[in-house]
């Protein structure tokens, strides 16, 4: 790095060569960027591009629809179905709790308050996988603490049809680390809120709904939009606690792919992974680029 | 002591620019506190729960005698520390390469780093596979693809973390004093900027730390025998004796997670109060007095 930079001050010797100076300036300035570049090809774009590739490949190397097409049918297709229900219902859940939660600790006046949530918020999002499943397993698992007091007042869950170890129970455990997730987006959109526009309403003769319903709710959407796609693509790509909580019982698509990488292929379908794994990519992608319109959107509010 | 009289005095005004009713506030704070510390609360119970629901510390003890464990954890612990190792390396040159020289780039190269959450772990996985499987056993079969990778995946926050940390320093400044004084890049890097990084440093190479010590999912699927594999295949047959270890871990992840944001709050203040001072003096500049109590526009800044 120094030998690049110790470059710049050297005087070039042909005058008629400014161009091919700055030329030559701008290839160090990109050059500084090479070992970032090149780690992420190596380790990012090529094993995600093998998945691609190989998701158009038959055993033989050759040219096929046939793994899109068999990763779109059967048990895969309702896979999709499930996750997709999956991620839209958790999503939308903890998308408007967050909110709630946001708007609650915002009008709050207690520094601590928002100390707390901010930290909390912060920690919690990043808490998933196998100690969350744990957790809830252990509160309100068969067995769990808090269902071994209901059921000590006269009132088993298990015995009126619910399960941790379910749908319900998978949407129940994914917000604990979405709604967190969701408070960290809205937090900055809430704090803008300002006061000189609810009472510019409020003076013209809005209630309190009003206020909301005309001022509040336009000015937070696009937050409470895009951090709803934030909150989808966890939850579709979430893998670890769905597979420890329900071990495969509910067919979702990681972990269909976890089953395949885990060798439970059939004859002829070696790549199906791989078209499942194109799969989820294009859903992550689509939801990325509506994040990117509705930001767009938000920004052109915003200025 | 005075923080306290401020808060109280500020009391009186709106804080936000709107009101809810007090009930509300309450009832979505209460519910919000019962459905995340329940569970904690319970798996804390859990772990230390003997038979007819005595206190018993069986279920640690047990665990402290499970090798297999013990040996998951030193392959977790040399995973995040080679990790985090790869990461400041890459990360730090990176940053500063990126504010001082390209500084227009900046956004590009954060889009970049954001990357990672495209691909879902779990097809990552299957491309590690098949893109390197038939690369030597020294790099396939160890644990240093898994630290290699977890550079990648935990890129997201890592990156933000050193980007901020660089961001906030005078660099311009501070290289073109340096380097006028005669400092040789290394020199700069190393009497200059890394001491001005330090909270930067500590904050990025925590967050790998922490997403290397709990990742389950490629190292599950690669078969390797990590500590959180070993976590899961103890689960699936003493689920007490892990719900004891995994609180554990948790307890410490948290810790991690935690000093993490105290520092980047550290940094995000010091930067909130001098934007505030400046703030400050311009607004006396415009309006004298007619505020006596204006509310000072410092909020938490942005977690990490």
């Amino acid at each position: 790095m120094s030998a690049k930079a110790g470059g710049r001050a050297v005087p070039s010797p042909g005058a008629a060569a400014p161009g091919r100076r700055r030329r030559a300036r701008a290839l160090r300035t990109w050059l500084g960027l090479l070992p970032f570049l090149a780690y992420l090809a190596c380790f990012f774009v090529v094993p995600s591009a093998a998945v691609v590739t190989a998701a158009f490949e038959n055993g033989r190397g050759g040219f096929t629809w046939s793994n899109l097409t068999a990763s779109l049918s059967g048990i895969y297709l309702t896979s999709y179905g499930t996750s997709l229900e999956l991620a839209a219902i958790s999503s939308i859940v903890a998308a408007v709790a967050g909110t709630l939660v946001t708007i609650a600790v915002v009008s709050s006046d207690r520094p601590l308050l928002h100390r707390l949530v901010t930290t909390g918020a912060g920690v919690m999002a990043n808490t998933g996988g196998l100690p969350l499943a744990f957790a809830f397993i252990a509160a309100i698992g068969n067995f769990g603490i808090v269902t071994q007091m209901l059921s000590g007042i006269g009132f088993n869950p298990y015995d009126h049809g619910f399960t941790l170890y379910s749908f319900t129970g998978l949407v129940i455990v994914y917000l604990y680390f979405l709604i967190p997730v969701m408070v960290l987006v809205m937090l900055p959109a809430v704090q803008a809120l300002r006061r000189e526009w609810f009472e510019a309403a409020s003076i013209l003769g809005a209630g309190r709904r009003q206020c909301w319903r005309l001022v509040g709710v336009p000015i937070l959407a696009p937050a409470f939009l895009a951090g709803l796609m934030v909150l989808f693509t966890d939850a579709f790509a979430a893998y670890v606690t769905a597979d420890v909580m329900t071990q495969g019982t509910i067919p979702l698509v990681p972990i269909q792919i976890g089953s395949l990488i885990q060798g439970n292929v059939l004859a002829g379908q070696q790549n199906l992974g791989d078209a499942l794994g194109l799969g989820m990519i294009s859903v992550v992608v689509a939801a990325g680029v509506a994040y990117a319109l509705v930001q767009r959107r938000a920004a052109r509010w915003q200025r | 002591m005075t923080g306290q009289r401020a808060g109280r005095r500020r009391r009186r005004r709106a804080p936000a620019g709107f009101r809810v009713g007090a009930p509300f506030r309450w009832a979505v704070l209460l519910a919000t506190a019962v459905y995340f510390l329940v569970p904690l609360a319970a798996s804390a119970r859990y772990a230390v729960q003997g038979n007819g629901g005595t206190f018993s510390l069986g279920a640690l003890t047990l665990m402290a005698h499970d090798g297999a464990l013990w040996s998951g954890l030193l392959v977790s612990l040399a995973i995040a520390a080679g990790a985090s190792a790869i990461s400041l390396a890459l990360l730090i040159p990176t940053a500063i390469w990126v504010n001082l020289r390209m500084p227009s780039f900046g956004r590009v190269i954060e889009g970049l780093t954001l990357m990672p959450l495209v691909v879902p772990t779990v097809v990552l996985v299957l491309g590690i596979i098949n893109a390197f499987k038939d690369l030597p056993g020294f790099f396939f079969g160890t644990p240093l693809l898994l630290a290699v990778e977890y550079v990648v995946l935990a890129l997201p926050y890592s990156y933000r973390a050193v980007d901020s940390g660089v961001r906030a320093l005078d660099l311009r400044t501070l290289v073109d004093a340096g380097r006028s004084l005669g400092a040789t890049w290394p020199q700069l890097l190393r009497l200059v900027l890394l001491p001005n990084l330090r909270e930067a440093i500590l904050a990025a190479s925590f967050l790998t730390v922490a997403y290397s010590l709990g990742e389950f999912v490629v190292a599950n699927l690669l078969t390797f025998n990590t500590f959180p594999t070993r976590l899961y295949e103890v689960g699936t047959e003493y689920a007490d004796e892990a719900v004891a270890v995994s609180v554990l871990a948790l307890t410490l992840t948290w810790a991690v997670l935690l000093s993490v944001s105290v520092l980047g709050g550290r940094g995000a203040s010091r930067e909130a109060r001098r934007s505030q001072r400046a703030a400050m003096t311009a607004r006396e500049a415009r309006r004298l007095g007619s505020e006596p109590f204006g509310r000072p526009a410092a909020e938490p800044g942005e977690p990490a």
